[in-house]
């Protein structure tokens, strides 16, 4: 699923390249590109902890920026923003009263709505996981939500990227690839070949590897990422080590724009004009959470002037097909929005399905958001037309047959959102003994909402579970749109073959 | 209005108590009013609030005239489901009150009984009881709504009663039964209708315990409104009517108090040990059920949250064994969790049925009623479990009490659906999202009868 990163722009996004795709409004870039440019030309000089402090507060400006900035029309957004950009790393108060508005960035639900700075620590999750049914496998790796630790070759840009990806402000694979794509064209122009090596051999195994790990840890990488980073490894493998590295650098940079222009922004157009043909006057599309294509298709053929209303289906834990709805409603779509418990009803309302994807695999199916295969299964059985909208990029050769085996774990305490746990407080008298904090003689009672998590945590046997994707079967799907065409699941393999060895 | 509406936090445990010291007429208004502010929701305590009420309603009751007592017994029937047409609980009680009342007349008429009824059987008989017993109903369901039919439909009560107390060696008599069901439901339904209602010729319910066996008549199954009229007359004999319906009622509120224990006998034939179980909502028969098996078998339950209406309650539910400060004080509804049983909890967002199901051995489903074609009205998210189920030819068990039951068939299913608040989907602080988009929260949904497997009642 792919969705613009509202008003959070990719580092140093210039604006010739941010233009395509899944990217951020226009005016967006302005204001990060001013505290960031700034930021990567002092960050070699600063000491470790001092850049640490750094970027700390510069997440947090940013994160409040996008808060603040995004809710707000285009129209106010101009003037102020571009001050408001720099202000905002001092007196980051300002931000925080701007906070009572809803805004759309998607973010963890468990956040609370004030910006706390979260403690620096790493994760010291119980091996309770472990333990786990049949998806121990998927918490392998704990989820890195600081830059603690994070090796002294990462350049800076994809410290705050790495950041933005594991708080799902840069969230949907396409987004999320063009966003790292970005980020690496600013590293390859840092990037200045050590003697005795060459560019080709050096950047690639000692330079942006660490990166990537890094990147990796913050969040596993999409798809879409692993087939970009294929892509460019291939590409500066391939430099003849004649070429002087500036040249070299700047065919890198350029290379990097053609693929984004190429396989996402022409690729959206295509898919967009090609699936905004099908819609017609008077259908009711239904979609699960937010994808950029749908997006821009649904929006494509409402400019056309087809009439046709939107049914937008959405669910915990990102919540991203509120923000859909809303920028569908703002374009003056007819939107119904229901929660996945409703999909059941919905589905006799609707006369056609698209979805987003996340991935097409090798077999056919499609892994996407968790909750697509509901809404697939129950259009099929209601005997609507499934058509995915996907990229070539996201084409893989891996396969899946179910969601268990490959999937990324969100955060299991997230599932309880602040509001939630606020409900289960007053239960604490009736609670089961053995979920009470061992030490019960020191009762802190200004632990507030966290204490629920606490009950969750001491509790041996109750667990929380949340995925982010599942693999929807490919019977369920009758048509893949791609910029290669139309297809069935069944021809993913070719037109993956076809894309990464033309 | 009634005096007690006073009291904080109106609900089942309130009525009940006020039920003690307010006048019968306040007290039915009493729970019209908090049926239509859905004070008083879900199957179980509609059908504690509506027995208790008409408890009250018989014991005020002066004379001892039957057709009175069913009369006054019917209309208040017909203003509860007129508050709330989709609670069809409340009218399966009304139901099974008014077939008592019959019962007992036709007890004590012997022999008079055998010769009228005979004629009661007959064609003339049922049209008769059709234009006597429908009722009017004043409620936005449409007239052909199946609602309007379930709203107090006094006969297959009495059918479900009679049934209930004879022997299997009855089932003979089914078919003039089922000919009087099909005159408010297709043919078509007729196989799951009599699969369903064939429960109730398991004669070892609590209720029956103490209900005479012996001595039926053979017709009386075709108990009609005809000769009820008779029963005008006839009951004015010496017989205690009064009272013995009120132990009608009273075995009745047994129970329901016990069904769910009843339910939680069978759990040992349904699971075992290292079983994966998915189930849904905070349900006092499931999780009593789970628990039941959890005494004896190990195994792992994936628990969906049930967003937005219920998920408050699974929480705590799962974590406290009650569903929320709201209803701690409400009646019977406190019992161990899961958790402290030691079985393996998992808490799962609702988009995750389908990822998951495939790792599932059993679906174990609650209900809200049980349609007359075997389809089911559950919380919303079961539709999509049951089919996700089917997909993965995992087998899907409905629980519930044998009061769930009722004679609706879902012409409309719309009509059963009821939707809920729409600030707990999107709250109402995001004013510009509420305004544009049309948000929509569905509290229920229709599974239909070829998604379900097995029912498990208290039968």
């Amino acid at each position: 699923m792919d969705t613009t990163p509202d008003g959070a722009a990719p580092p140093e996004a210039p604006a010739t390249a941010a233009e395509p795709s899944s990217n951020p409004p226009p005016q967006a870039p302005a204001d990060p590109k001013n505290v960031q440019s700034t930021e990567a030309d002092t960050a070699p000089k600063l000491s470790p902890a001092e850049l640490k402090k750094r970027k700390q507060a510069e997440k947090q400006a940013k994160r409040a920026q996008a808060k603040s900035s995004v809710p707000q029309t285009p129209a106010q957004q101009k003037g102020p923003l571009a001050k408001e950009g720099q202000k905002q790393q001092k007196d980051s108060k300002n931000a925080k009263a701007d906070l009572s508005k809803p805004f759309p960035v998607r973010r963890r639900p468990s956040q609370g709505n004030t910006p706390v700075v979260k403690e620096v620590k790493v994760e010291l999750k119980k091996d309770k996981q472990d333990r786990g049914l049949f998806f121990g496998h998927l918490y392998n790796q704990p989820r890195q939500h600081s830059m603690v630790g994070a090796s002294k070759d990462v350049n800076p840009a994809i410290l705050a990227l790495g950041l933005q990806y594991s708080n799902y402000i840069i969230c949907g694979s396409t987004a999320r690839m063009v966003a790292m794509l970005l980020a690496f064209k600013t590293v390859i122009e840092q990037y200045h070949t050590p003697v005795g090596t060459s560019l080709a051999r050096h950047l690639t195994a000692h330079h942006l590897n660490p990166q990537i790990d890094y990147l990796r840890s913050c969040r596993p990488l999409s798809i879409s990422m692993g087939n970009a980073i294929r892509w460019l490894k291939d590409l500066i493998i391939k430099i003849d080590p004649d070429v002087p590295e500036d040249e070299a650098k700047r065919d890198l940079q350029e290379n990097i724009d053609y693929f984004i222009r190429d396989r996402v922004t022409l690729a959206d157009d295509i898919i967009t004009s090609a699936t905004a043909q099908k819609i017609n006057s008077g259908d009711v599309i239904m979609t699960y959470a937010s994808s950029s294509v749908v997006e821009k298709t649904l929006i494509r053929a409402h400019q056309k002037g087809i009439d046709f209303s939107v049914i937008v289906i959405d669910s915990k834990p990102l919540f991203e097909g509120k923000q859909l709805a809303r920028k569908l409603a703002n374009h003056g779509i007819r939107v119904k929005y229901l929660l996945i418990t409703g999909a059941a009803h919905a589905i006799k309302e609707a006369s056609k399905v698209f979805l987003g994807a996340h991935a097409m695999m090798s077999n056919g199916r499609l892994y996407s958001r968790i909750g697509t295969a509901l809404v697939a299964m129950l259009a099929s059985s209601n005997g609507l037309p499934v058509i995915v909208l996907c990229e070539s990029v996201k084409f893989t050769e891996r396969v899946a047959l179910d969601s268990i085996v490959g999937n990324e774990a969100a955060p299991a305490e997230e599932i309880l959102s602040e509001a939630e746990r606020r409900a289960l407080l007053p239960l604490k008298p009736y609670l089961h003994t053995s979920l009470l904090p061992k030490d019960d003689t020191k009762d802190t009672p200004a632990k507030g909402n966290g204490e629920v998590l606490e009950w969750v945590d001491n509790s041996d046997n109750f667990q929380m579970l949340q995925l982010l994707y599942d693999v929807t079967p490919a019977n369920y799907i009758n048509m893949v749109i791609t910029e290669y065409g139309s297809l069935p699941p069944s021809s993913v393999p070719v037109v993956h073959r076809l894309s990464t060895h033309v | 209005m009634a005096p007690s509406s006073v009291i904080v936090a109106p609900g089942l445990s309130s009525f009940l108590k006020s039920l003690k010291t307010t006048p019968v007429e306040p007290s039915v208004e009493h729970f019209i009013s908090l049926l239509k502010r859905r004070q008083i929701r879900n199957s179980r305590p509609c059908a504690i609030a509506t027995t208790a009420l008409l408890l009250r309603v018989v014991s005020e009751f002066k004379g001892r005239d039957a057709t009175k007592l069913v009369n006054r017994i019917r209309d208040v029937g017909k203003r509860l489901t007129a508050a709330q047409p989709r609670e069809v609980v409340v009218g399966n009680i009304v139901r099974r009150v008014l077939g008592l009342v019959r019962e007992v007349v036709e007890e004590n008429q012997d022999g008079e009984t055998n010769a009228t009824s005979d004629v009661g059987h007959g064609q003339g008989g049922l049209a008769h009881h059709d234009s006597l017993s429908r009722p009017q109903l004043h409620s936005s369901i449409s007239t052909f709504s199946p609602l309007r039919h379930a709203a107090a439909e006094p006969m297959d009560s009495s059918f479900h009663y009679s049934e209930n107390m004879s022997d299997s060696g009855e089932l003979s008599r089914r078919p003039p039964l089922l000919t009087s069901h099909t005159s408010y439901a297709p043919a078509s339904a007729a196989p799951l209708v009599n699969s369903l209602f064939g429960l109730f010729t398991q004669p070892d319910t609590p209720s029956n315990a103490s209900t005479p066996t012996g001595h039926q008549s053979p017709d009386r199954g075709a108990l009609t409104a005809l000769n009820l009229e008779r029963l005008a007359d006839t009951a004015k004999s010496n017989i205690d009517l009064k009272a013995e319906v009120l132990d009608g009622i009273r075995e009745l509120q047994d129970e329901l108090e016990q069904s769910d224990d009843l339910i939680a006998q069978n759990a040992l034939d349904h699971i075992h040990n290292n079983e994966i179980i998915l189930t849904h909502t905070a349900s006092t028969s499931v999780q009593k059920f789970l628990l039941a098996a959890a005494k004896k078998r190990k195994f792992t339950i994936l628990h969906t949250e049930t967003c937005p209406h219920d998920h408050t309650a699974t929480h705590g539910v799962l974590l406290t064994g009650r569903k929320g400060e709201a209803q701690a004080t409400d009646v019977g509804e406190t019992w161990k969790p899961l958790i402290a049983a030691g079985i393996q909890v998992y808490l799962i967002p609702d988009s995750h049925v389908f990822a998951i199901m495939s790792r599932v051995n059993k679906v174990i489903l609650a209900t809200h009623t049980v349609l007359a074609n075997g389809g089911l009205v559950a919380a919303a998210g079961a539709r999509m479990i049951a089919q996700a189920a089917k997909d993965h030819q995992t087998p899907v068990v409905v629980v519930s009490g044998v009061y769930k039951l009722s004679p609706v068939y879902p012409f409309d299913i719309d009509e059963l659906i009821e939707y809920g608040d729409v600030g707990k989907v999107v709250p109402y602080e995001d004013g510009d999202f509420v305004e544009k988009v049309d948000v929509e929260n569905p509290l229920y949904d229709y599974v239909p009868a070829d998604l379900v497997d097995l029912y498990i009642t208290n039968l």
